[in-house]
């Protein structure tokens, strides 16, 4: 495998440094653009496994409002956020529900991987 | 407790947001025991309740949590406190009684009008979005012209989409937020147009907003007309000069049904002006002494209302502060008034807050004009201290230890940044 260029910009910070990433797969072989440490931790979480922290928002009957905002227990791969936001908008809650009620378990297929209320929403009406 | 005003109060609160009900959690602790929140939403929380991405907390509990879990938590410590919240409700007015109480008019759904006494007052209503007017843009009058808050209203509480094909003007953080948003529910957003040179919003959300999604993000440019009879059609955008005036010679059109406004935040001080309140010019926010005090005695003031904070987590911060010193006044307790003037020099905008005391540790939050790097922050010749990198978008906290001004004898304390111009090296981002 030859060796491949990318360049990122590294969000550690408010700087913003351009990293230009030389990697061949998962090794990177030269990093520049950094100015500081964190640019490597950084720039390597993202080579090998970037993912993304998620939230929206579902459909709830019963309550003040038409949606609950939900979000995942942890970050989902980058790649699938759009996969994983389809999974999430197919469910119906009805309320009650309080923050932190787990909604769905295994997204995407991940154990661990939950989607989970983050409010609570009182039942109003019948 | 939830619904609750009765009798008189040490510290009314108008507003129940993060800064309202921080300031109120500051005021009980500092020994206040009646407390009332006043929030004109039929529940507390503020803006905090449509913001339900994840990053707020990280400072002050120690992990990231979305909005309205932030909300939430905070409300529970109020009530936890037997801190009286009230919504649906709005402070109209307050006058000053003889003896320095305040008698705050509270106009209530339901309830009527009511006067409830109270010693000290603390302003928390927070701000809001700059519109269309604000920048008088040409064009027609069509729909499908709002503010990004207001969208981020309509998609995550009223569960209702405002177009299917998105521009955004400015790229605030809420602006930038929404561009994903609004990726997420299915829409087409087909670029933020950015005034400045460079991102007006937090580097973190260009990359994971715009940069995960393949949103183009164009400075130096602007919106200089808007088509459409009924609804949005299409809108002209022109590059901007060093001048920031728009070159109409390259001008092009892009196609969409909704134009999304994210350019800026006016702190909301209609209820301080009613009441008498100086304001600074820059930050459209009250003056404020190095308790936070307004120009008015016993009228305290944070969060938005008194400037435009970057993180919620530094509105909490502050309005603890403030709190905590209207609950102090409250109690009885007198400071000597602050005695140095707080100047804002090169590179700063402004300064909050406007004046010191000696013998005190002070926290000061200001904002450059311009990003910098290598920056450095000079407070007269008493402080000399390298800061990295600023820009704008990030508000500058800078703590001076109570020893420091007791080495400065002046009366005014000019604070200046320094350091070399410098754009933020956003890969992705086109002219």
């Amino acid at each position: 495998m030859s060796p491949v260029t990318t360049t990122l910009t590294c969000i550690a910070c408010p700087i913003g440094c351009a990293l230009r990433l030389t990697h061949e797969g998962r090794d990177i072989v030269e990093l520049a653009g950094a100015t500081c440490d964190r640019g490597a931790k950084y720039a390597a979480e993202e080579l090998i496994d970037p993912r993304r922290q998620l939230s929206t928002t579902v459909a709830i009957e019963g309550a003040r409002s038409a949606r609950l905002p939900v979000k995942v227990t942890r970050p989902v791969p980058r790649d699938r956020v759009l996969e994983a936001v389809a999974a999430i908008h197919r469910l119906r809650v009805r309320a009650p529900v309080r923050a932190g009620e787990v909604l769905l378990e295994a997204l995407l297929g991940e154990e661990g991987l939950a989607v989970v209320a983050t409010r609570s929403l009182g039942r109003v009406g019948p | 407790m939830l619904g609750r005003m009765e009798g008189d109060y040490d510290v009314v609160v108008v507003g129940g947001g993060p800064a309202g009900l921080a300031a109120a959690i500051g005021a009980r602790d500092a020994g206040a025991t009646r407390v009332l929140v006043v929030d004109r939403e039929d529940e507390a929380g503020g803006i905090l309740l449509q913001c339900i991405h994840a990053g707020f907390g990280l400072h002050y509990f120690k992990e990231e949590l979305t909005g309205p879990e932030y909300a939430e938590r905070f409300v529970a410590r109020a009530l936890d406190r037997d801190i009286d919240v009230v919504g649906s409700a709005y402070v109209s007015g307050a006058g000053l009684d003889s003896d320095g109480t305040r008698r705050v008019r509270v106009m209530r759904e339901g309830h009527g009008i009511r006067t409830v006494r109270s010693r000290a007052m603390v302003l928390a209503m927070g701000c809001r979005e700059r519109t269309r007017g604000a920048l008088h843009i040409p064009g027609t009058r069509p729909a499908g012209v709002l503010t990004a808050g207001l969208a981020q209203r309509f998609v995550n509480v009223m569960g209702l989409l405002p177009g299917r094909r998105v521009a955004i003007l400015g790229s605030g953080d809420i602006g930038l937020i929404m561009a994903r948003r609004l990726t997420l529910e299915g829409c087409e957003v087909v670029g933020v147009f950015e005034l400045m040179p460079f991102s007006n919003g937090l580097t973190r959300n260009v990359v994971q907003c715009l940069g995960d999604f393949g949103i183009p993000l164009h400075l130096s440019t602007t919106v200089v007309e808007i088509h459409g009879q009924d609804r949005v059609d299409k809108i002209t955008v022109a590059p901007v000069g060093a001048d920031l005036a728009p070159d109409l010679s390259r001008c092009r059109e892009v196609a969409c049904d909704t134009l999304l406004l994210s350019i800026g935040l006016v702190p909301e001080n209609e209820l301080s002006q009613g009441l008498g309140v100086e304001l600074d010019v820059v930050t459209q926010g009250p003056r404020v002494s190095s308790t936070l005090e307004t120009s008015l005695p016993g009228v305290f003031a944070c969060g938005n209302v008194l400037h435009v904070h970057d993180l919620c987590d530094y509105v909490t911060e502050e309005a603890l502060l403030a709190g905590r010193f209207a609950g102090e006044l409250a109690g009885g307790v007198k400071r000597p008034r602050d005695n140095i003037r707080v100047v804002p020099g090169d590179n700063v905008r402004y300064c909050v807050p406007h004046t010191l005391a000696p013998g005190r540790e002070h926290t000061i939050y200001l904002r450059s004009e311009r990003p910098l790097r290598p920056a450095a922050i000079r407070v007269g010749d008493l402080v000399r201290r390298k800061l990295g990198f600023v820009t704008p978008a990030e508000m500058i906290t800078f703590r001076i230890k109570p020893d420091v001004l007791d080495r400065f004898h002046g009366e005014a304390l000019r604070i200046d940044l320094l350091g070399e111009p410098a754009g933020p090296h956003l890969a992705g981002a086109e002219p």
